[in-house]
């Protein structure tokens, strides 16, 4: 089935051009031989490295500058860079959505985890970007909702659930320590403001790296006014400043 | 180079600059004892008068800083000198220049190659933008050549006045005493002594260093090291019909693969394209980021032939210090090179005019000796007008291109027509237009949105494997 889209695609493509022939014959010998070689629509083969490098050298400047533009031998045809992307519900640069369709209901878990991977496999493998073949597909085309379903709810449930054990413990030892039970503690302002500190704390701070991360931002948004400055200051003062900034 | 994506959303909030504490007039005893004055800045009206002659001042180099300052210089009734050292140089350059500038310095349009009105930004999931819809039928990014734009403001300060030298600038010594002069040693390229020059000296009374990202007047004063970014480029001749296609389009490419920091673009100029891409932190793969942005654009290349490789240092930032005594960096030397567009040839021109006029005001037409402070005008000028430009478009590169999520929002920003607008209208005119404020509030919604949306989908992608 990815064989006969394959081929339809390459004859709507070798139908519609408007180029000059050098370049139509080049594209249909392509995509002939694309069509030859069926393309595995998950694209999860990986050729070997000897096709990656051949087609780098062909770009060195010494062959460039005899204009060799397609690697005269057509089995190097199909190699890494000339590969591309393909899936049965890709069309036409965006994500066909009817073939998303699960039990009569739109399955967006499935939309995002497929353009996931197609901008994953397009970071390992970069291609090419052709005008024929444009991207149109829009992230935003996928309801917010769905992205709080998959992305925002897991982590909020994780979350919810380890502040409630804290919190069940902490009221136990503080019970134990000072004798306010839970209505007691509520009341209190002690607890109540370091309540504050807590919740406060757990959003912006959930993981370990982000006390690293919020502080290099910081760093960050103001190390650039501080070179600007640095023409106004102390000229020993500013090596330090660019000595320890060197450092980070 | 290319057109710089300022999303001045929060100007205007903040007007006051960070410099006016540093000005101090202080009493002017004790100035032979330290050969380094710090803030010691004294009034330049109690300046003797420069008796039986104009001012003298040298300007170093001859790029667009240097002609815009000799010019002006020599306007201004000043003994100017301006030491360029090839004189047909083909600098590195992507060689954009905002519309304003045509107007601003009176360039006539037949230095211009092309009119670039559309541009293309790719994503590195090569979703394709185009931008440009909102420009007006006279408004254009201009294309020059940099050795025929930098040869025309030559030639215009030596009509003006400006006593042009071909040479190359050694050494400067500086001055023992107050106003004594400094003296230049350079070797003079147009003698009949052969290729290696005449060693020869030249007394002013003040330089003016435009002498580019490797600056000896800079090194000369002291001035201090910038964060640089290297930027490769390699110009490809293609075929026709593929030239059709940038006649008046200009590309860039973001990504990992391209620039973990910069863009990779593919500029038109008048017969061949300029294929490059430039990087801070990782330097030592610019081939590969270069072979990445060849990848990306192939097929529109495709057949090209590689007629000319060149690299070039670009500042990221101004040079801690930029005046010292009567000795002012001006252009590239200063650092005045924004970040995210990497643009720098209005701003190099500007600034030696910007110079050049404070030392023609603070010299009275040439009749007075200048100072330090009249340089630091220069200066606190400079840092008005545009600081907030280069804050602005720093904040967008640090939120736009630190990652490839960042990069598909950024992209998919483009996309927006109210951004586009003020894009080109900041960009081509230099000035800070106030948004509405409606729009400029869902503009940020939707910025927080694309990028909450690329980065719920690179953590996906991290989940898979391929």
């Amino acid at each position: 089935m990815a064989s006969i889209g394959i081929i339809t695609a390459s004859i709507q493509r070798a139908c519609t051009k408007k180029l000059s022939t050098q370049a139509t014959t080049g594209r249909a010998l392509r995509t002939t031989h694309t069509a030859a070689n069926v393309v595995v629509p998950k694209l999860s083969e990986k050729t070997d490295n000897s096709h990656h490098s051949q087609l780098l050298t062909s770009h060195n400047p010494k062959e460039l500058e005899h204009g060799i533009h397609h690697p005269e031998n057509p089995d190097e045809q199909l190699s890494n860079s000339d590969r591309r992307f393909s899936d049965e519900r890709w069309k036409n640069g965006t994500w066909d959505l009817n073939m998303f369709v699960k039990n009569g209901r739109m399955d967006w878990d499935s939309v995002i985890v497929a353009e996931a991977k197609r901008r994953k496999i397009l970071q390992v493998y970069p291609e090419s970007s052709v005008n024929e073949e444009p991207v149109l597909f829009r992230s935003s085309i996928i309801p917010w909702w769905a992205w709080i379903v998959r992305s925002h709810l897991p982590e909020a449930e994780r979350l919810n659930g380890r502040a409630a054990m804290v919190g069940f413990f902490m009221a136990y030892f503080v019970d134990g320590l000072t004798g306010l039970d839970l209505v007691g503690q509520t009341g209190n302002f002690v607890c109540k403001a370091a309540l504050l500190v807590t919740i406060v704390g757990v959003l912006v701070f959930r993981r370990k790296e982000d006390v690293e991360n919020i502080r290099k931002l910081v760093d960050e948004a103001t190390f650039y006014d501080k070179q600007w400055q640095s023409s106004w200051q102390d000229p020993d003062a500013l090596k330090e400043q660019i000595i320890i900034s060197k450092k980070k | 180079m290319a057109a710089s994506i300022a999303l001045k959303t929060f100007i205007g909030l903040r007007q006051s600059t960070p410099e006016n504490n540093a000005i101090v007039l202080s009493n002017p005893t004790a100035v032979a004892t330290s050969p380094r004055r710090r803030l010691r800045i004294n009034a330049s009206k109690s300046s003797p008068r420069v008796t039986g002659r104009n001012l003298r001042v040298a300007v170093v180099g001859g790029g667009p800083a240097g002609g815009c300052a000799a010019e002006t210089l020599a306007k201004g009734g000043i003994e100017t000198f301006l030491i360029e050292r090839k004189m047909d140089n083909c600098k590195p350059c992507g060689g954009a220049i905002p519309l304003c500038m045509v107007g601003e310095f009176d360039l006539p349009l037949d230095i211009i190659d092309r009119r670039v009105t559309k541009m293309k930004m790719i994503s590195p999931s090569n979703v394709a933008v185009d931008i440009g819809r909102t420009l007006k039928p006279h408004e254009y990014i201009g294309m020059v050549r940099r050795e025929v734009l930098d040869a025309y403001l030559r030639e215009r300060a030596s009509t003006a006045g400006a006593t042009v030298i071909n040479g190359l600038f050694l050494k400067m010594d500086l001055p023992q005493s107050k106003n004594a002069p400094y003296v230049l040693h350079y070797s003079d390229y147009n003698t009949k002594t052969g290729a290696a020059g005449e060693k020869k000296t030249l007394e002013v009374d003040a330089i003016v260093g435009a002498d580019g990202a490797n600056s000896r007047v800079a090194k000369g004063i002291g001035a201090g090291d910038y964060e640089y970014a290297i930027a490769f480029q390699e110009r490809i001749k293609i075929s026709d019909d593929k030239m059709k296609y940038y006649e008046d389009l200009a590309e860039m490419y973001v990504g990992d693969d391209v620039s973990p920091d910069f863009y990779g673009w593919v500029f038109p100029k008048c017969d061949h394209v300029a294929v490059g891409t430039g990087t801070v932190t990782h330097k030592g793969d610019i081939k590969k980021f270069q072979t990445a942005t060849r990848l990306r654009a192939r097929d529109k290349i495709e057949g090209g032939k590689i007629i000319r490789v060149e690299a070039h240092p670009i500042p990221e930032h101004p040079r801690p210090r930029r005046v010292l005594d009567r000795v002012a960096l001006v252009g590239d030397a200063a650092g005045y090179v924004t970040k995210c567009s990497g643009e720098g040839i209005y701003f190099a021109a500007k600034s030696g005019r910007m110079c050049a006029e404070a030392i023609v005001e603070g010299s009275e037409n040439g009749k007075r000796m200048v100072d330090e402070s009249d340089l630091r005008v220069y200066l606190q000028k400079w840092d008005k007008t545009y600081w907030p430009t280069y804050k602005v478009l720093d904040i967008l590169q640090k939120v736009f291109y630190r990652s490839d999520p960042a990069r598909e929002a950024f992209v998919e920003m483009c996309a927006d027509e109210y951004v586009q607008r003020m894009t080109f209208d900041s960009y081509l005119y230099k000035r800070v237009v106030p948004g509405n404020p409606l729009e400029d509030l869902k503009l940020a919604v939707n910025t927080i949105g694309s990028l909450v949306r690329a980065n719920a989908l690179r953590k996906e992608m991290e989940k898979l494997s391929v």
